[in-house]
């Protein structure tokens, strides 16, 4: 049986939120997606896990338009169009959003303008009306509450001096301020303690809804206790080799990369 | 006019000024002419001319560079008009911004100024500054009595434009600025345009307690020939604070050379230098501290596109008799295009043993992970290299402590940033 068979209830490919396809893409020249294929429908939440090294950070990154990463052969087509021949910004303007696994600290940019400039560019780019100083603090000041971010982070610089949990909450308050309908999270369990896990997790469970679908890249399993996931894929070296519902990630946790992988292969 | 400003133009030009009716004026400009007779114009085998080559700036043909953009003034402030290197004399009134037209003062035989100009802190071997003492006419002497503060701020606007900027002999304008024990006073000189050629010599002297916020905005046009220099002699518990903000052009240097002679006394300079295609700009900086416990600090930062020019050089002395002295240097360039060129010199010279001083330099490019963590979330790529830069400038312009010049640091910034956006190279 195909890993694919398994997931995406819907009947025809109108339902297919994002479809990759026979993926292959390099870093450097160097392939490191080998056939990657997968379907997501609104409302999912997919989990993919793998071992270092296997492309999961490589995906994301392709995902969201990084430069540097070049596709040899397959397509990615994201609510029925080409993902791949839009720029960052634009494939942002249409829903997909990535959680950094490492939020880059910005000294000079405040992170309210940052918030803003991002909301209203995408906007922008969307064609709807842009919302004004008044209107974005009412929205920004609600959503803040709703995922415990302090104003006084809001006043800083974007994420310098943040410490793991305030990065990654400050991520999950982009998410929901730009309502994606696609959110990578890349490894965003990583550098975590389990209060800053748990937290983090009540923010992305917050923004769950049934047009929104989630991808969650995590190398533990331990995320997916908080971020329940409808599916579980492994990825190792650059294709998904097994996929299954959200008891695989257990067995993961019990028997380790190694044991399945070898199985599969 | 196919050529101007000549080291023959200059010295024909210098044996036609006649000084008899005022000796002192007379006097000085013999002085000055000899020194300049003898050194000739700066050649790049001067260390501190070696990344700036005026003969061959002032070898190119001069040209119109369009209508000069006037730089943003702050409210209130007093303005005083310079037409291609003139007093605006019906545009202007100097005395209602407390100060005197320079002509004014050179004509007199008697002014108490006849022994600060060109005497505050005196540089015998400078090329640029004995051109200028030998051929000034015009400029403003600006004196705030003791434990005064001049009311607004004197914003001195400088227009270049048209075939009047280009004479041959090119405009020499000289700036004296005297504040008496404990005066204040803001100092604003804003260039825009195109000057064929012209040298600016602002001297300051700065008496016991004295505070000045000395701010140049620079907002020339491409083809802009400026070579100009800040001397300042700082005394006891004395603040110079400078603010330098400049387009470059095809030729623009400016140089502050500061001397904190007296205890306590303090330099703060920020400085900011952005440019692009065919420009050049040079910073260079001497602070010498001379008297025990002064402190200084430099932070210039650089943004550079096409296949411009900056160059940074920053000199600290310390001299013997300067314990406890503190100085404090950082530039920072940002490399904006692949053909951009950033030449950073900082320099120490220490002869104390009791002092603090730190110096760094960096050069870069804007950073592709923060560039795509910002287009990540919808900012389109001109709008993400904006922001950074504006982040990386940032520090400086914070440093101002007025918010209405902060606020016209700002405009001036984004609206170089505006301008660039076209020649951004988009990489998808």
């Amino acid at each position: 049986m195909s890993p694919q068979a398994l997931i995406c209830n819907g009947s025809g490919p109108e339902n297919v939120m994002l479809e990759i396809e026979d993926l292959h893409a390099s870093v450097q020249g160097k392939e490191i997606l080998k056939g990657l294929s997968l379907k997501i429908c609104p409302g999912e939440v997919h989990a993919i896990m793998g071992p270092n090294g296997a492309g999961k950070s490589t995906t994301s990154y392709m995902l969201a338009g990084r430069d540097g990463y070049e596709v040899t052969s397959g397509q990615v087509r994201f609510n029925g169009e080409d993902l791949l021949s839009l720029k960052p910004e634009e494939r942002a303007a249409n829903g997909i959003f990535l959680a950094f696994q490492y939020p880059l600290e910005i000294p000079g940019v405040s992170t309210l303008n940052f918030l803003k400039t991002a909301v209203n560019a995408q906007a922008k780019l969307r064609g709807e009306p842009l919302l004004d100083a008044v209107q974005f603090m009412r929205l920004v000041r609600e959503t803040a509450k709703l995922l415990n971010v302090s104003e006084e982070m809001l006043k800083r610089p974007l994420n310098v001096g943040f410490s793991g949990g305030e990065k990654k909450r400050n991520e999950v308050l982009q998410m929901a301020l730009l309502k994606p309908a696609l959110a990578i999270l890349d490894e965003t369990d990583s550098g975590l303690d389990i209060d800053a896990l748990k937290l983090v997790a009540e923010g992305v469970n917050k923004l769950r809804s049934p047009s929104r679908s989630f991808l969650v890249i995590t190398h533990y399993q331990r995320l997916l206790d908080y971020i329940v996931p409808d599916y579980v894929h492994i990825l190792a070296d650059g294709r998904i080799v097994r996929s299954g519902d959200k008891s695989l990630a257990l067995r993961l946790e019990e028997q380790g990369y190694d044991a399945l992988i070898g199985k599969a292969a | 006019m196919s050529e101007i400003a000549s080291f023959n133009d200059f010295l024909q030009r210098m044996a036609g000024i006649e000084d008899v009716s005022v000796p002192w004026l007379g006097a000085l400009r013999e002085e000055a002419r000899t020194l300049f007779a003898g050194s000739g114009l700066p050649t790049r085998r001067v260390e501190a001319w070696k990344y700036s080559d005026l003969s061959r700036a002032l070898a190119l043909a001069a040209r119109d560079s369009g209508p000069a953009r006037p730089t943003p003034s702050p409210p209130g402030a007093h303005t005083v008009l310079f037409e291609n290197g003139a007093l605006a004399e019906g545009k202007s009134a100097p005395a209602e911004a407390g100060a005197m037209p320079l002509r004014n003062v050179l004509a007199d035989p008697q002014t108490p100024f006849a022994k600060l100009i060109g005497h505050v802190y005196p540089q015998k071997d400078h090329a640029i500054l004995n051109l200028n003492t030998a051929l000034m006419e015009d400029g403003l002497v600006l004196h705030v009595r003791p434990n005064t503060t001049l009311p607004a701020p004197l914003f001195i606007r400088h227009d270049w434009e048209g075939e009047g900027a280009r004479t041959p002999e090119g405009r020499h304008l000289r700036l004296l600025i005297v504040l008496d024990d404990g005066a204040e006073a803001t100092v604003i000189e804003a260039h825009s345009g195109s000057p064929g050629f012209s040298t600016v010599v602002t001297e300051v002297a700065l008496a016991a307690g004295a505070r000045l916020n000395h701010i140049r905005f620079e907002r020339f046009g491409a083809a802009a020939r400026q070579s100009a220099v800040t001397l300042a002699e700082v005394k006891s518990s004395a603040s110079y604070k400078g603010f330098y903000l400049s387009e470059g052009g095809l030729f623009c240097r400016h140089e502050a050379l500061l001397r904190l002679s007296g205890k306590d006394a303090q330099a703060d300079l920020g400085g900011i230098f952005l440019t692009a295609e065919g420009r050049h700009c040079d910073n260079t900086i001497v602070i010498t501290h001379a008297g025990p416990d002064t402190a200084s600090r430099q932070i210039f930062r650089g943004a550079l596109s096409g296949d411009s020019r900056g160059v940074f050089q920053g000199c600290v002395r310390v001299r013997p008799e300067a314990q406890g002295a503190d100085a404090r240097q950082l530039s920072r360039a940002l490399l904006l295009s692949r053909q951009a060129e950033a030449a950073i010199k900082p320099e120490l010279e220490i002869l104390a043993d009791n002092v603090k001083c730190s110096h760094g330099a960096t050069t870069g490019e804007l950073d592709p992970a923060a560039l795509f963590y910002l287009r990540a979330r919808g900012i389109p790529e001109a709008k993400a290299r904006e922001l950074l830069i504006e982040a990386f400038l940032a520090e400086v312009i914070a440093a101002l402590e007025s918010e209405a010049l902060r606020a016209c640091a700002e405009a001036f910034v984004s609206d170089w940033l505006s301008g660039q956006t076209n020649e951004i190279p988009h990489a998808r």
